[in-house]
This record gives structure tokens, sequence and C-alpha cells, in this order.
């Protein structure tokens, strides 16, 4: 008995000193990965030409080839949801950019106190979406919202407004409350990404007696460029993957219109047991995904010539 | 770098009116929670309660299964952590010391992984884990939650080892240590700061997380409580005094571990996702 950790612990030695050992570090988050990832949107795809409704199991789960695909031409749902998905991702995105921009700019000085500030900025980014959400459905309450008071005794609305129960503001409310939530994202990487940025070149924009403006404009969101790139790709897939915050605030309403793709997607299965036209929503919601990161990085590169 | 007075006052200015909104929705909520709901049902909006109250926390602590709901969170959160660490910190290592073929693909496949709609992982996950008899128990929804916390600690962790020379390894291997010695008695000691880190990451992120415990939990035995405290919400009508407290505790342990570790975390975030 006192023998077998000894004989272990020079197993593992041996193995590790064996050429494949850079592989076998690296199996168990294989293995994950395919289990939890790899196979599941698998058989996601496949489910996306199956029938299968899970509250009427009578209908069985056979192939039913592109059925699930032809039926989207025809749902105004999926084509409003599309059109929303669109307004959703590119208004938020360009909105949290520049918030993200500015605060990493004035962050980027340097002053006493800025440390705790970023702290602070960073925080809405680490809550989670169901208390972000509430806390915002709550200052933009009909009833009682502080933020409908502010906004009446500084005399820009006439009385308390429902903002989610308007066809009109629900969607750029929302898109308000996404954009508290995410711009840190955008603000801790770019402030990483201007600390980067090398003292020679601002010390040659002195000399030559560039602006603020100059400065921002041509030493500043220049070395930014890959940095801005990937992090747009990167937060507008999140943007598009998750419809966790609608599905708090609006449930995709006031009728339609704050249905996105993925909530739409994530309803025909939670709430219509649908799951073969969940899976089919998903999977094209995949492609324009693939297509549109592929496209946006492509055009960006392009230009940077 | 000099900046003139000017732009110092303008960087103030505006970091601090950001500042105000990152922070007034929590602060505000914070009040809220000590308020007494007639203070809180009004359209003439008080600054500050009068008189506070705890009542509030009492309310929803007693009243309501917001404690097991947050202990279910904890165990899914504490074996997410566990898996993510375990499996991730090899992985990283791996692609942080070695030089073989595939190794940036095996980098870029980590960061493509993430980019798999969550939704269209979700509902597949629902059909195999009820079929294996895993839905609705707290490893099954921790192992989930490594599907995408997985790959993001892998590229944290890289950064981390990335910034420790790899003469201390070869120092050790003279020294007669074995590469698995190296590794656990030379490299992890140092990164242990931000192995903390990025374990902190992962349990934020699993603390916090909705879609996937709304669709892979079905019972009071694994919910957790962001599922439940919306539920509430939704179906109880909570009032907003008990709703604010509640959001309050929810994210405490949040925010104290935020305020533990931001800075390395940050650092850590900032590598993985700059370099990806």
């Amino acid at each position: 008995m006192s023998e077998s950790p000894v004989l272990k612990r020079s197993l593992a030695a041996r193995l590790s000193d064996g050429r494949a050992w850079p592989w076998l570090l690296l199996v168990p988050a294989l293995l994950l990965v395919a289990a939890v990832v790899l196979y599941p949107t698998l058989t996601g795809m496949d489910i996306s030409f199956r029938q299968m409704r899970l509250n009427r199991p009578a209908l069985g789960t056979g192939y039913i080839g592109f059925t699930h695909y032809l039926a989207m031409l025809n749902d105004t749902v999926f084509w409003v949801a599309l059109q929303n998905t669109a307004v959703w991702v590119v208004v938020t995105v360009v909105l949290e950019l520049l918030l993200g921009l500015m605060v990493a700019l004035a962050l980027d000085v340097e002053l006493p106190g800025f440390r705790t500030i970023a702290v602070i900025v960073l925080l809405p980014w680490f809550l989670p979406v169901v208390v972000a959400g509430n806390i915002w459905a709550l200052m933009l309450d009909a009833r009682l919202g502080v933020i409908n008071a502010a906004l009446v005794n500084l005399g820009i609305l006439s009385d308390f407004k429902a903002w989610f129960a308007d066809p009109a503001w629900a969607l750029p409310a929302a898109i308000l409350v996404e954009a508290w939530h995410g711009f840190p994202f955008f603000a801790l990487l770019l402030l990483a990404g201007l600390k980067g940025v090398p003292t020679e070149l601002y010390e040659a924009a002195a000399v030559d007696g560039a602006s603020l403006w100059h400065r921002i404009r041509h030493i500043q969101i220049p070395a930014l460029r890959m940095i801005i790139v990937a992090s747009v790709v990167l937060r507008a897939i999140s943007l598009m993957n998750s419809p966790e915050l609608l599905l708090i605030l609006t449930g995709g309403g006031p009728g339609y219109s704050t249905q996105v793709l993925s909530l739409y997607a994530f309803q025909k299965a939670y709430r219509e047991f649908n799951f073969g036209y969940a899976g089919a929503l998903s999977v094209v919601m995949f492609l324009l995904l693939m297509v549109g990161s592929w496209v946006y990085v492509r055009t960006s590169n392009a230009l940077k010539d | 770098m000099h900046r003139s007075r000017g732009e110092k006052i303008l960087a103030y200015v505006i970091a601090l009116a950001f500042a105000f909104f990152a922070a007034f929705p929590v602060v505000w909520t914070f009040i809220t929670s000590l308020k007494q709901e007639k203070d809180i049902i009004t359209r003439s909006i008080r600054l500050l309660p009068d008189p506070a109250t705890l009542h509030n926390y009492v309310a929803i602590w007693t009243q309501s299964n917001l404690p097991p709901l947050m202990w279910n969170s904890a165990v899914t959160s504490f074996l997410t952590v566990l898996i993510c660490v375990g499996a991730g910190t090899l992985a990283a290592y791996s692609v942080s010391r070695y030089r073989y073929a595939g190794r940036n693909h095996m980098l870029l496949f980590f960061l493509l992984v993430r980019m798999f709609p969550l939704v269209l992982m979700v509902i597949p996950l629902f059909i195999i884990m009820r079929n294996i008899g895993l839905l609705d128990t707290r490893i099954g929804l921790a192992l989930a939650y490594t599907g995408f916390l997985l790959p993001i600690f892998i590229w944290m962790m890289k950064g981390f080892f990335d910034a420790i020379p790899s003469e201390l390894e070869e120092a050790a291997r003279i020294d007669g240590c074995t590469r698995l010695g190296g590794m656990v008695r030379v490299v992890l000691p140092l990164v242990k700061g931000g192995l903390f880190a990025c374990a902190v990451f992962i349990g934020i992120g699993a603390w916090n997380e909705y879609l996937f415990a709304l669709m892979l939990t079905t019972s009071g035995g694994s919910r957790t409580w962001p599922v439940g405290l919306q539920l509430m919400v939704g179906e109880f009508q909570l009032p907003w005094g008990a709703l604010a407290a509640g959001g309050m505790l929810s994210i405490l342990p949040v925010l104290v571990l935020f305020a533990l570790v931001q800075r390395s975390m940050v650092r850590g975030l900032a590598a993985g996702a700059v370099k990806g």
C-alpha cells in the first residue's frame, strides 16, 4: 500500500517526459468542450431537420428535411425579429464602443483617484443580468421610477412614461440598459490598449504642437484599431447570442417590438416545446453570425491598408 | 506625459460622470432596499430613506426561499470553478509553454467555441441531460457552464503563464525535476494570484448565469437564485423593497470577490481578450 502513491507519481512523471505530454495536458479540456459544446451543437443542427415537439410526442421525431427552414420564410415574427436583432446589435455595440472609448481616453490621463474610478466604472459588467434588468425596471417604472421623476422635474417629460409598454420606446430603453451593462467591457479593453501606446508617439506629437483632438484622431484611435475590431466582434457575438436581458425586461413585447432571434428561438423551445423549429432558428442565427463576423473582419482589414 | 490643465479638468469631468452613471443604479437599489414600501411607491421621490429599515432584508431572507436558492448557486459555482481550474490550468499550461504543430489552431479553437450560440447549445443540452439523468442537477448545470467558461479561463490563464519566464522550469529540469514537477512546484506557486483571479471570474460568471439555469433546472433542488428571484418577480409580484434587498444580497458575494481581485482579474481579462 505504501508503494502505490510512489508508483503513481513516477508514472505521471514518466508521462510528463514523453513526447505526448503537451497533448495529454489538453485532453481533459478537449473532452469537456467536445461533450458540452460540440456534441450539443451538432445535435442541435440535427434537431433542426427533425420534427421535435416535446409536448406532442405522438408526432414522433423523424426527419422532415428543410421544413422548418422553409416555414421561417413565411413566419412574419422571424422577419421582425431579424430586423430587431440588427438594430439591437448594431446600435448597442456602437453606443457601448463610444461610451467605452470616451471613458478609456479620460482614464488614460492617470490622475489621482482614477484607479478607484476605473473599478467603479467596471462594476456594471460584473452584475448579474437579473439584477441589472430589475434595477432599471425599477428606475424606469411608470409609477415610481426615479428617472421618470427626474425627467418630469427637468421639464423634459410632461408625465411619467411606461417605457417598456410603448412599442416605439421599448427597444431604445432596453438598448440603454444593455449599454450600461456592457460599456465597461469596451472601457476595460481600450484602456489596456491605450496603456500600450509607446510614449515616443505622444512626445513627437507634442513637439509638433498637436491638439487634443489631433492626438486622439491620429495617434490613439489608430493604435487601438486591432483592439476595436476584436472587441466589436466579441461583443456583437455575445449580444446576438444572449436573449437574457430582453427576456427579463420585456419578453419580446409589447407586440413583437423587442423580439430578437435568440429570444424567439429560446421561447419556441421553452414555452412551446417546439425544439425542432427552435433549433432551426438558432442554426440560422449561427450562420448569420459567422458570415457577419467574417465580412466585418475582412472589411476592417481592407480599410486598414 | 505632460497634459494641459484643461485636459486634466476635462478628464476629471468625464471620469466622474461615468462613475456616477455606472454606480448610481446600484446605489439607488441599495437606498430602495432600506426604504419602507410606502416610501417607495410614491411619485414624490425622496432621496434618502426616512427612517432607514432593514425590514426588507429580514423579509426576503426569512419569508422567501432565497437562502436555498443561493446555496444551490454557491454549490453550482463551486463545482464549475473546480472543473475549470482542473482541466483549464493544464490546458492553459500546455498552450503557453510548449510549441507543437496545431498549437495555434488549438488556441483559435478555444476562441471559436465562445462564438457558438448559447441557444443552439442549450436546447440539445436539455434533451441530452434529460436522457442521462443530469437534468435538474447542480453538477449537470455546472458541466453546462464549463462549455462557455472553460475557454475564457484557458485564455486568461495562458496570459498569466506567459508572464512567467520559462528559464525557471529549465533550471528546475537541470536540477532533476520532471516536467510535471517543474509545473507543479515551480510555476504554479508563481501564478497563484492569477489563478485565483481567474477562478473568481469563473465563479462570478456561474453565480450570475440565468439562461442555462432557467432551461436546465426545473425544481427547487437545483434551481439557482437568478431563476428563483425572477420567478418571484414575475409570479408573486414581489414588492420593490424586498426585490431590491434580494438583489443586494445576491450581488454581495460578487462585490466582495470583485473588490478582492479586481486588479489581477482586469489584467488577465485584458490580456486574454486583447491577444485574442
